[in-house]
């Protein structure tokens, strides 16, 4: 029998791991949340909080910090090019992803989720605490660009794809897909104009991608689901997308470092954005 | 001749919160960002003191999961002849942290306020107390909880008025 192998194994480690290496030198474990204050209520030890709102968005335009501001933010938090960085999260793991991403997108390459996030390290009874670390200022150089080219779409990005009918995955859930709500279910403050989904996008919630206890599931499973299922082919251009492009990020880690697709786009635009934006095309299924 | 438009208050004055609420209002407002992040995880911290006691009544209880909430929330109202309130609240374990703070603020802050005040605290004291970096998307159910503290006061009003005119 065959046995399928994540594509890149090293980018996933289990809370075991990040209990015996988490302090280890070159290994910084890093806290996303979408919970605000949850990071200040405890914490991994030696865990520093990177906030997806505050240290990765641009404070005023729609988009990520300059690559200045990305060399700050790695500086104070004692990170360096070489520094392994270990994502978690509430969640599932949701911005935990999405800080990946965006360090991906700033060229930091040394990157792992810790599988099954907060909630499996606590459901562990694993300690947490509240002291917060303080690391020395460390140089990180201000990377030359943003590879937003490379791992990430703009909406004329998914238009195009749309109209070349090429891959576009839609990771949210049932209804925001079809179009009979215009909002993530339990998020009703963040509707939009206009319900549905891009045309020639496929539905694969991201919640299809992980156990019940917000670990991945199985590479047998995943290449079913993504593969089989979808019909996705390696070296197809394909494009992510969910409402703000967290859930988004979540199947981009799945498609690019689990499943080894290496073409995959992020949408963080995603439906916030198409489905408020004048003139788009837009379809809906029942 | 081009008049200007004189600009309305960005925020409500003080007095028009209950004295319990205001005071908590005016902490908040004089504290660092940092300390205000800290009092605010207090005040988490302590709202589990806010659910009701095994052996308490009340004249009106509303226990449900709403879209706007990630958990379950319960309101239980207990009004004196006086008409002051006397609140508690129950969280299901998945609301968020500032959730839980508000809750805290909540209880304490209205605390012995009549039913009339509770219904007119205007929600713009949660930015004065949480401050601007805190409310955004994503953590919109900071305001959940007041406007379910009102729901359950105006229904006790309703059915009192229904009561009355039986």
């Amino acid at each position: 029998m065959n046995q399928i192998a994540y594509a890149d194994p090293n980018v996933l480690v289990s809370t075991d791991w990040v209990a015996q290496h988490g302090s280890d030198p070159g290994v910084r474990v890093i806290e996303s949340n979408e919970d605000v204050l949850l990071y200040d209520t405890g914490h991994i030890a030696g865990a520093v909080h990177i906030d997806w709102h505050t240290d990765l968005n641009d404070p005023l335009v729609r988009d990520y910090v300059s690559p200045e501001a990305f060399a700050q933010l790695c500086s104070r938090n004692g990170i360096t090019p070489g520094t392994t960085c270990v994502f978690y999260g509430d969640k599932a793991n949701w911005w935990a992803c999405y800080a990946l991403w965006v360090f991906r997108l700033f060229g930091h390459t040394n990157v792992k989720i810790m599988n099954g996030g907060r909630d499996k390290w606590i459901a562990e009874g694993r300690e947490l605490t509240r002291q917060k670390p303080a690391f020395a200022a460390t140089h990180y150089p201000v990377p030359p660009n943003r590879l937003d080219a490379e791992i990430r779409a703009f909406a004329d990005d998914a238009l195009a794809q749309s109209k070349a009918g090429k891959p576009l995955i839609d990771v949210r859930s049932p209804g925001e897909y079809k179009g009979t709500v215009t909002h993530m279910p339990e998020y009703p403050q963040e509707g939009v104009l206009r319900g549905g989904h891009i045309p020639g996008a496929k539905s694969v919630p991201w919640k299809t991608a992980v156990n019940e206890d917000g670990t991945f599931k199985t590479p047998a499973d995943l290449d079913q689901i993504y593969s089989q299922n979808c019909g996705l082919r390696k070296g197809e251009d394909i494009i992510a997308y969910c409402r703000i492009g967290e859930r988004s990020s979540h199947t981009w880690f799945v498609l690019t470092y689990l499943l080894g697709y290496p073409n995959v786009r992020n949408y963080d635009g995603s439906w916030t954005e198409w489905g408020n934006r004048v003139r788009m095309p837009i379809e809906r299924s029942a | 001749m081009n008049k200007a438009c004189p600009e309305p208050p960005e925020s409500s004055p003080s007095s028009q919160y209950p004295a319990r609420l205001a005071a908590i209002v005016a902490l908040f407002e004089g504290l660092p960002e940092d300390e205000k992040r800290e009092t605010l995880i207090s005040y988490a911290d302590q709202a589990a003191r806010c659910a009701p006691g095994k052996d308490e009544t009340f004249d009106l209880e509303d226990v449900r999961k709403d879209e706007e909430c990630t958990d379950t929330v319960g309101i239980f109202l207990k009004v004196n002849p006086a008409r002051q309130v006397h609140l508690r609240v129950s969280l299901g374990p998945q609301v968020q942290i500032l959730t839980k703070a508000m809750t805290s603020i909540l209880c304490s802050g209205l605390e012995g306020s009549t039913l009339e005040a509770v219904m007119e605290v205007p929600a713009d004291f949660v930015p004065r107390i949480v401050g601007g970096q805190l409310v955004r998307v994503r953590s919109q159910t900071v305001y959940y909880v007041l406007t379910r503290i009102k729901s359950a006061c105006r229904a006790f009003l309703n059915r009192e008025r229904a009561a009355e005119a039986a």
